[in-house]
């Protein structure tokens, strides 16, 4: 790690720091490409200055041990949880915090084995594979069953905890999951509590964040509403938000998959029509209005 | 005596930054590295024990020095070494090999000799520690 | 520097003319029907052996010579000479041509370039059909390519550069015995070159004093010791005691080292008989190698290779020889060539240059060699003197050894030139140090482990070599002195082999 190579100093530019280490890079991509999320936004720059600073004192002899960096994302689905992990982790990596930037994400089944034994090693090697960057808990709180004593999850979560202390300047933990439980899941497990250093709420979408994160996936995939259809779209987004699993973000990437489809079953179905690049980008107000969110609302899980 | 297989026995034991680095290094190879470890160090014994599998898809030494300190809470008193493995087409085998703790004593080897018709003569090789029970080779 | 800022010429089978040679790559002339088979004489140009409009096929096999005429002779008829003599031409038209399908059996020069910077000498490139080689023999592939061309009268001088084997052809042979993959699982050793030394003096020592030798540089720390090329069975040593005083010595180095140690046993001997006798001695002893010279022959060789894979035995051949025809650039054969052959005949070890010892070689030639054999894809790199794409098709890896005039204190320059699957073999730089074989052998194995801990440290081991030496051999005094007896031994002299390619940035815009 370079923190341990560069030779103690007394003075320090501030800007030719930040320039050398390339996060403002990082941190105006995460501005762009990702919409809304203003307070996240917020306390990342808040987490990347600290962390610049830390790395002054460092350089200066000020401190010497690694900081616990381990994390918390809270938020419902589809609120950009893994793609902020990423970028926290480059920045964690560019700043010399990590040796190697990687994200690992798991889930409870890759971490708690079914068996008697069978935890302590799956634990491991997630880890050992997570070792030099980030490894991402998502719902973590299923790591822990407080209905079933001996559940095999409380092993994994006593290897982490182990490591998340002993082995700070090998991997940052990121817990996340919905805000609730992992109040609870805090709650049960204090040990998880008072190793992590940062937490971050993500907040839900707006309706014109959600518009504009759909108008902006279709733009990457050189597709565009016509007027007509980013109207109905918008009346879409309030309709599926009082539906039931709705997720966000991940729920508008769904939307539009099924919008793509129906147009171009809709192109397909005129096989004298002569197709423009104009008809092939085109999503019509039809395409939108077909969906079964505009049809009384159903029983139906996640609508199409 | 002091046996002297694998890449680095003829410098100064390895401290473990040193070994974490050379880890890297196969990390970075695209090469999965095994723990093994043996208390029969005869010159022929290709099959150490495995301390696991190799570890494939690792990114950072940190994992594999994880796991070789707990070898060493158990096997401490044997030989371990690190093996790296190259899956590519024609290799598919060792690509670096070191030793990275020895026993305190090592007692070495004993050439027996078995004389043949001619001058032809039959040589042994035996470790004095396997005289012992597995195990207690090493106490 | 990558391939695509090279500004050379393509490969051969590209029919891209560079401008200058617009004239010479011109039309057939091949004479056809009736008067093609008038009795008579014929220039080979016009009977079929220049055909510029040929595209070899993928189960060709292609030869590049250099060809040298005499003064006033075209150089597109020397070379289609060539391909006429080294296939089924003779100076006069036969009848008997018509009695086969002559045109398939014809060798076809399809390409005449002139040598960069070299005035009268030209590249022929001249393509044979696999049907007219014997699968899986070098006799037959050299008594076609170079046994009749070389003494032609039109011709000053003539030197096959390189050949392009089809896979089709090359699948016909053994290949390497046992391969760098098996030879290091035997040995147990990985990660870094291999260490020998030649057992000196060469001649004289019995077979006791021999041992001894071998003894303390295998304790010392080599992996391997070797007998010189002329080491077979003198009134001084007869092989047998050589060879049970040798295998003494390595079991006691192996006992004292927990090591698997080896020492080539030459079985180089007047009759294939006494190679075999020689041979099963040595396994008989428990032997790991053998060794043979080339000048034993192709066919030999060949058999020893067969011997060697049925018997677990690894093959080491010493190049004895090679430099009568291999060191001149304008007459004779490329040891490139020899290379290809002898990964084809199947011997595991062959001496392949050092770049910075006391023999022949340049580093970029040499860097062509150890290529050809150790890798199994060889692509066409004009620079290192490689003309042809090459597949190798699985064949096993043959293990250049460097051996000649090298000692400790190169150490970062022959890692960078050579790699880390050759065998080192400092000879001298073992058995003439100052404090005994045994410190020779622990300085060359100290020097190399720790040139090669650098290495995968990631630090410029080339540039900070001399450095790294010195902190190593502050725990090793063996090492420090000989740093200090050999600190100023190099050998520069101007190498009389060397591509004709120079890379050059690309003009291309």
């Amino acid at each position: 790690m370079d923190l341990d190579t560069t030779p103690m100093t007394d003075a320090v530019n501030l800007r030719d720091e930040l320039e050398a280490v390339g996060i403002e890079e990082i941190l105006s991509q995460l501005d762009r490409e990702l919409i809304g999320l203003k307070p996240v936004k917020t306390r990342i720059r808040e987490i990347a200055s600290l962390l610049l600073i830390e790395r002054i004192r460092k350089r200066m002899g000020l401190t010497s041990d690694a900081p616990t960096l381990h994390m918390s994302f809270t938020g419902n689905p589809g609120t950009g949880k893994t793609t902020v992990a990423l970028r926290i982790a480059s920045i964690l990596h560019r700043l010399g915090f990590v040796r190697r930037g990687q994200v690992v994400s798991v889930t409870r089944d890759e971490l708690v084995g079914q068996y008697i034994g069978h935890t302590a090693p799956k634990t491991k090697e997630i880890l050992k594979k997570a070792m030099g960057g980030v490894l991402f808990i998502d719902e973590a709180y299923y790591l822990h069953r407080p209905d079933n004593e001996r559940d095999y999850g409380q092993e994994a979560i006593e290897i982490l905890l182990q490591v998340m202390e002993t082995q700070r300047e090998d991997m940052v933990v990121i817990l996340a999951g919905y805000g609730d439980r992992m109040d609870k899941f805090f709650a049960s497990n204090p040990g998880f509590r008072s190793r992590i250093a940062h937490h971050i709420d993500f907040p839900d979408y707006s309706d014109d964040e959600l518009l504009d994160i759909a108008e902006l996936m279709l733009r990457d995939m050189n597709y565009g509403f016509t007027p007509d259809a980013r109207a109905e779209f918008v009346r879409y987004i309030a309709l599926r938000k009082k539906q039931p699993l709705f997720s966000n973000a991940r729920s508008i990437r769904n939307a539009l998959d099924r919008l793509r489809l129906r147009q171009a079953n809709r192109l397909v179905a005129d096989l004298d029509h002569v197709l423009t690049v104009d008809d092939i980008r085109s999503i019509e107000a039809s395409d939108v209005l077909a969906s079964r969110v505009f049809r009384k609302a159903g029983k139906s899980a996640e609508a199409s | 005596m002091r046996i002297t297989q694998g890449c680095f026995s003829f410098l100064p034991d390895l401290t473990d930054e040193q070994i974490s680095r050379q880890v890297q290094y196969c990390l970075e190879q695209g090469w999965a590295v095994n723990i093994e470890f043996t208390d029969d160090p005869h010159p022929r014994n290709n099959f150490w024990e495995m301390w696991g599998l190799p570890m494939f898809d690792l990114r950072d030494a940190a994992g594999v020095m994880m796991e070789l300190n707990e070898c060493r809470k158990v096997y401490g008193d044997r030989y371990i070494r690190l093996s790296a493995f190259d899956s590519s087409h024609g290799w598919e085998s060792v690509r670096l090999s070191f030793i990275v703790n020895r026993p305190k004593d090592e007692p070495g080897f004993r050439l027996e000799r078995h004389e043949m018709a001619g001058r032809n003569i039959r040589y042994t090789t035996s470790s004095y520690a396997a005289d012992r029970p597995e195990g207690r080779r090493y106490d | 520097m990558p391939p695509n800022e090279l500004m050379t010429t393509t490969i051969p089978t590209s029919r891209r003319t560079p401008p200058e040679e617009s004239n010479m790559n011109m039309h057939s002339m091949t004479v056809r029907g009736k008067d093609r088979y008038k009795s008579g004489v014929l220039e080979y140009k016009k009977m079929g052996y220049w055909e510029p409009d040929y595209q070899p096929k993928d189960t060709d096999i292609i030869a590049l010579f250099r060809v040298t005429p005499q003064d006033g002779v075209d150089p597109v008829e020397a070379s289609a000479a060539v391909a006429g003599e080294s296939s089924t031409a003779t100076w006069t038209v036969v009848w008997t041509d018509r009695l086969t399908a002559a045109e398939k059996y014809r060798a076809k020069c399809f390409r005449v370039d002139p040598v960069p910077n070299s005035p009268g000498q030209y590249f022929a490139y001249i393509a044979y059909d696999l049907d007219l080689f014997e699968p899986g023999s070098i006799a037959n592939l050299s008594a076609s390519i170079i046994g009749n061309v070389f003494g032609f009268k039109p011709l000053k001088a003539l030197r096959l550069e390189d050949m392009r084997l089809p896979v089709a052809y090359v699948k016909t042979f053994q290949g390497p015995a046992t391969g760098i993959v098996v030879e290091r699982e035997r040995m147990d050793k990985f990660g870094r070159p291999l260490l020998g030394a030649t057992v000196k003096p060469k001649l004289g020592l019995s077979g006791r004093n021999y041992g001894r030798v071998v003894y303390e540089a295998l304790k010392g720390g080599l992996d391997f010791t070797k007998d010189d090329e002329n080491i077979n069975s003198q009134p001084f040593m007869h092989w047998r005691e050589r060879f049970l005083y040798c295998m003494e010595a390595v079991n006691k180095a192996q006992a004292a080292s927990g090591e698997i140690k080896g020492t080539y046993l030459n079985v180089t001997a007047g009759t294939m008989e006494d190679m075999y006798e020689r041979a099963e001695f040595a396994k008989e002893l428990g032997s790991v190698i053998i060794m043979i010279d080339l000048v034993i022959g192709y066919t030999a060789i060949q058999s020893m290779a067969k011997w060697a894979r049925r018997n677990d035995m690894i093959l080491h051949l010493h190049r004895a020889g090679h430099s009568t025809y291999t060191r001149q650039r304008s007459h004779g054969v490329s040891f490139r060539v020899i290379a290809k052959w002898m990964r084809l005949a199947g011997v595991d070890h062959i001496h392949a240059g050092t770049v910075v010892g006391k023999l022949e070689g340049d580093p970029a030639t040499t860097r062509g060699y150890y290529d050809i054999c150790r890798e199994d894809y060889n692509p066409a790199r004009l620079e290192h003197g490689v003309f042809f794409d090459q597949h190798w098709a699985s064949l096993n890896k043959l293990m250049p050894v460097a051996s000649g005039g090298i000692h400790a204190g190169q150490m970062h320059q022959l890692l960078d030139h050579l790699g880390e699957d050759v065998i080192l073999q400092f000879g001298g730089g073992t058995i003439g140090h100052p404090m005994g074989i045994q410190a020779g052998a622990t300085a060359n194995r100290v020097a190399l482990e720790a040139m090669i801990l650098a290495r995968n440290e990631g630090r410029d081991y080339l540039h900070e070599g001399p450095e790294i030496l010195a902190k190593a051999a502050e725990t090793c005094t063996p090492l420090k002195s000989a740093l200090e007896v050999w600190k100023d031994v190099t050998f520069n002299y101007e190498s009389t082999d060397m591509p004709d390619y120079v890379p050059t940035p690309s003009v291309a815009m």
